[in-house]
């Protein structure tokens, strides 16, 4: 019997194989390899197997107290004899959650070997077209070749340019390593990794405050972007909009100390337990060797640029990539895991099918959902002008929301269209409870063409928040006030 | 270059003899456990070290199992577990009978640690890693398993 270890660290093809290469560690990556296809396949995934996306993804989709079903408070308001709020054990919660992540890595590694795919532990960088070289941890040195090569290193969070960064502060990677609870926390960013975890800390009672420097959530809809950050100021969630972080500093007691500028110039502090970094990510492509073979990237993000036709090929012909390392297509795992599946197939069964990134469906998941698919509301005034756009909309309240009489003031329905005939759906936005449930079905359906009157010919269900959906009635161009009211 | 690791007796290794291995010496500690509570005692026994389990359907006088999947898998796991480190502990588990195991109830199914669906499991005790039914059969995810992490 020939050890698996063995072959894997000691491959030396001489000559160029049929065989393809997948370096990464990425989904992307790993839905590539899983197709089983005719040739052997090899990976060379870096060392932390799918760690971030998996944990951040995990935790805020089911461990905010949205999703665990009402607070004590909304419980009490029906009767139920709920008279202490519950705490949390930090020590359970990220043990469940990295044996979580541990499982689903285990359940990759059996998924790999069972199609027969090589899993190389060590660093891979070009040489050529075709030749990979292999670095592994013991710092042993191979090369290995293959008639296609695919990159899905995905990317990294970034960190700003100033003292303390590096040293004290922790990214989303590490937020359910930490041993000791987070406690007052400053989460620094305005993306959306900033505000779902942000917003699970302020769920889980931690005292969590959000620096941004100048708009929230970049490229989504300013809007709903605005309601977004309006409902985690109301839930309790602070906000220091305009600022930027000068510098952090360890103190002795152990807490950190962050200096900032605010947007009229004037310096200011405070003391926080932990400093989260969540400003952006680049891609993680600096020591894959782009430059040695000739793969074009874009500079400002290390992004490998693709082709309009083909998007996932490179500037070199047999070199692809996929995922979040891909210029100028959303960062999302289903569609770095599709772009995957669309092209092995395309190399190895012989199809045509490209990845469609066209209304590409997406969710943040804050405590109160924000689902969307499709233009935003600036976008399509850009792209068709105010003339041709109808928008309508709704304020709605969830039936839950009633008894407990919480405030629904963020719960917010816009669908952007167009403006003639039976009026095609351009754009649909969401905010309210299980978002992301309701943007799904109404995702697939604005693929396929969805008009408004198609939309409002249809048959809500009750009582749900997505009925609210197909209702709505008034326009942002009648000025009529969009509350829904009624049951 | 290419390792090789032969199949041939326990006692005789061909090639990749440790200085500190003498032949004769098998690598793992190997215990066979009925119930769970004989189980439990074991891993009490064995803390500290890298533990394997397999549970498995009882054997009948004949010394096969009533479980088809169990009788694919033994001789698999039996081989592959020499992959294992050298001072790791496998322990075969038995559940009991058919009626016992198909009992909804049954402790392997209800134990925290264990929460067992299928047999046979092999699993890598203390971590999510584990193997069901067929897949114990498959040497490649087996020594997967077994080896080093």
């Amino acid at each position: 019997m020939v050890s698996r270890a063995d072959i894997c660290f000691e491959i030396d093809m001489g000559t160029t194989q049929q065989c393809s290469l997948a370096i990464s560690s990425q989904s992307a990556g790993l839905s590539y390899r899983k197709i089983k296809m005719a040739a052997p396949i090899v990976g060379f995934p870096r060392a932390a197997f799918i760690r971030g996306c998996l944990q951040l993804r995990w935790g805020t989709t089911r461990l905010s107290p949205n999703t665990v079903g009402f607070s004590t408070f909304s419980r009490r308001k029906y009767g139920w004899n709920a008279h202490v709020e519950p705490t949390i054990d930090w020590t359970t919660l990220t043990t469940v959650v990295q044996q979580h992540v541990k499982s689903l890595n285990w359940g990759h590694r059996v998924q790999l070997k069972d199609k027969n795919v090589d899993y190389l532990n060590a660093k891979g960088s070009l040489l050529d077209a075709h030749t990979v070289r292999m670095l592994s941890a013991n710092g042993k040195e191979k090369t290995v070749t293959a008639s296609n090569i695919v990159l899905a290193v995905g990317g990294r969070p970034k960190y700003p340019d100033i003292p303390g960064a590096m040293e004290y502060a922790i990214t989303s990677d590490d937020l359910f390593m930490l041993e000791k609870p987070p406690g007052k926390t400053l989460v620094i960013g305005a993306s959306y990794v900033s505000l779902e975890c942000a917003g699970f800390l302020t769920g889980l009672g931690f005292d969590t405050t959000v620096m941004i420097r100048s708009i929230p959530l970049r490229g989504f809809d300013r809007q709903m972007a605005d309601l977004v950050t309006d409902h985690m100021e109301g839930s309790g969630t602070r906000f220091l909009r305009q600022h930027v972080p000068v510098a952090i500093d360890k103190t002795d007691s152990g807490q950190l100390q962050v200096t900032w500028r605010d947007g009229n110039g004037q310096e200011g502090g405070s003391m926080f337990d932990t400093v989260m970094m969540a400003v952006g990510r680049f891609a993680n492509t600096g020591t894959l060797g782009l430059d040695t073979v000739g793969v074009e990237w874009y500079s400002e993000s290390g992004k490998v640029i693709g082709r309009d036709e083909n998007p996932e090929q490179s500037s070199v012909p047999h070199i692809f990539a996929i995922g979040d390392i891909l210029h100028g297509r959303p960062e999302l795992t289903p569609v770095a895991i599709k772009a995957g599946r669309l092209l092995a197939h395309r190399l190895f069964a012989n199809t045509h099918e490209h990845m469609d990134y066209d209304k590409v469906p997406t969710t943040v998941f804050i405590p109160l959902e924000y689902g969307s698919v499709g233009l935003s509301e600036e976008a399509a005034l850009e792209r068709f002008g105010s003339d041709d756009v109808e928008v309508y909309h709704a304020f709605y309240k969830p039936l839950e929301y009633y008894i407990p009489e919480r405030d629904a003031s963020q719960c917010y329905i816009k669908a952007v269209c167009k403006r003639d005939g039976d009026q095609e759906m351009v754009g649909l936005h969401f905010l309210g409870p299980n978002a992301g449930e309701v943007t799904q079905g109404f995702a697939v359906a604005l693929r396929s063409g969805l008009t408004y009157q198609e939309m409002v010919s249809s048959v809500g269900i009750h009582p749900t928040c997505a009925e609210e959906v197909v209702k709505m009635g008034i326009t942002k161009r009648s000025g009529l006030d969009p509350t829904v009211t009624g049951c | 270059m290419i390792h090789f690791r032969v199949e041939c007796p326990a006692h005789v290794w061909l090639k990749r003899l440790r200085p500190d291995q003498a032949p004769g010496k098998i690598m793992v500690v190997s215990v066979k456990v009925e119930g769970l509570s004989a189980f439990l005692e074991a891993v009490e026994k064995h803390k500290g070290k890298t533990i394997f389990a397999l549970f498995t359907g009882s054997h009948d006088a004949q010394g096969k199992s009533w479980c088809p999947d169990c009788v694919s898998a033994d001789p698999v796991v039996e081989e592959c577990v020499k992959g294992a480190p050298e001072d790791a502990v496998f322990i075969t588990c038995s559940v009991g009978d058919r009626a016992t195991w198909k009992d909804q109830t049954n402790d392997f199914r209800t134990h925290d640690k264990l929460k067992l669906t299928s047999v046979p499991t092999l699993m890598r005790w203390g971590t999510p890693q584990r193997l069901m039914e067929e897949d114990c059969a498959k040497s490649n995810l087996v020594s997967m398993l077994f080896e080093e992490d």
